[in-house]
């Protein structure tokens, strides 16, 4: 079976060598410079938690780079999602997405002095504003340069991409707030931490869908 | 594929010999007509070809292609879905006047349609047809067309608003 020839005169008049892209994960890496400056920029924008003397480094520093790595192991997957044939499956992808919001939402009670750590009753919900302003502000940076990646690759399901690589900067900002925030009550965890994360998912999203229809 | 990203046109009639009658069984399988399926395979190649890059080197090629035909095809779904409701919209707008008609009147309509139609300026005839009725996006037109993105999106406009006017 040959081609028509108006087909092969198409594809003739393009036909300039293509130097194909990276692998995903070596792509990925051009996102660990904006992974540090973020998890590095929260706390010396802010100040560092007031209990690290108590946690000891290893335990604030550890938890924070560990989830900060699971971030970009995420954006990876968005970017391997993000070329043709290589997508997740259903079952894969509802494991890539519960165990990255599992992360922000168990790691602070493990990386705090106890489970239940709560802010005063009077200053919660500030303390939730400012805790889930600077994880969805602090995961801009990441995101443009994520959707940048992804869609210099061919993503057929923008949507599933965009998620994948909003939830891994979402998990890379949360990292940063965890040096700050020193608080684990579920209730503030799940609102301020969570609840920026899934708002970084949707951002991400939206961003894909815009870029592919332009 | 090697010789295909290197740019050689050889390379790619052997991925076509390779290729083709595969894709086109499958594209057969997945919208049962074989003319369509002819259609989606040349868009399929296209398409290989616009994003040739994002193939990794060493990896398999048939995934990459097959992942491809199936986003053709169910983009030419979506896109007939849309020429449906467009030329269900556009008979609703000239049927709005007198909303009893009867099946010889909706003719007339889509009649009306395509008189309408054939007093566009070619080009904008050719951007509005390709966005509104085959579902292409205003960055493929001007891909296709070889024009910008704002001039494809004008001429759709100014097509459409030219064919309303001749429908009043």
């Amino acid at each position: 079976m040959s081609a028509p020839p108006e087909l092969r005169e198409l594809i003739a008049r393009d036909l300039a060598p293509a130097r194909p892209l990276p692998p995903p994960s070596t792509r990925a890496l051009a996102l660990v410079p904006i992974a540090a400056a973020i998890v590095a920029a929260v706390p010396l924008l802010h100040e560092l938690r007031p209990d690290l003397p108590a946690i000891g480094a290893l335990r604030a520093f550890g938890f924070s780079i560990a989830q900060a790595i699971a971030g970009m192991f995420v954006v990876a997957a968005a970017l391997r999602e993000s070329v043709p044939g290589r997508q997740w499956t259903a079952g894969q992808l509802s494991a890539l997405l519960a165990g990255g919001l599992a992360l922000p939402a168990i790691l602070p009670g493990f990386a705090a002095s106890a489970f239940d750590v709560a802010p005063r009753a009077q200053g919660a919900a500030v303390i939730a504003v400012a805790c889930f302003r600077t994880s969805a502000l602090a995961a801009l940076p990441a995101l443009a340069a994520a959707s940048v990646l992804s869609a210099r690759a061919f993503p057929l399901r923008p949507a599933v991409a965009g998620a994948l690589y909003g939830l891994g900067c979402g998990l890379i900002a949360d990292a940063g707030l965890r040096l700050w925030c020193e608080f684990s009550a579920p209730s503030h965890v799940l609102i301020a931490h969570v609840g920026a994360v899934i708002l970084s998912m949707a951002v991400g999203v939206a961003a894909a869908l815009v870029s592919r229809r332009r | 594929m090697r010789g295909y990203l290197a740019g050689r046109m050889e390379a790619f009639d052997g991925l076509y010999a390779a290729l083709a009658s595969r894709l086109r069984a499958y594209l057969i399988a997945l919208c049962r007509d074989a003319a369509l399926a002819d259609d989606l395979l040349q868009e399929t190649f296209m398409q290989m070809h616009r994003s040739r890059r994002t193939y990794e080197p060493g990896r398999p090629v048939a995934p990459w292609v097959f992942a491809i035909a199936r986003h053709v095809y169910l983009m030419n779904r979506r896109g007939s879905a849309r020429r449906v409701r467009f030329l269900e919209r556009v008979a609703a707008a000239v049927r709005a006047e007198d909303a009893a008609q009867d099946a010889a009147r909706l003719l007339a309509d889509v009649d009306a349609v395509r008189r309408a139609l054939r007093e566009v300026p070619a080009d904008q005839r050719r951007a509005l047809v390709m966005h509104h009725v085959e579902g292409w996006s205003f960055a493929e037109i001007a891909d296709r067309l070889g024009i910008r993105l704002n001039a494809a999106k004008t001429r759709a406009f100014r097509g459409m608003k030219k064919m309303r006017e001749q429908l009043k």
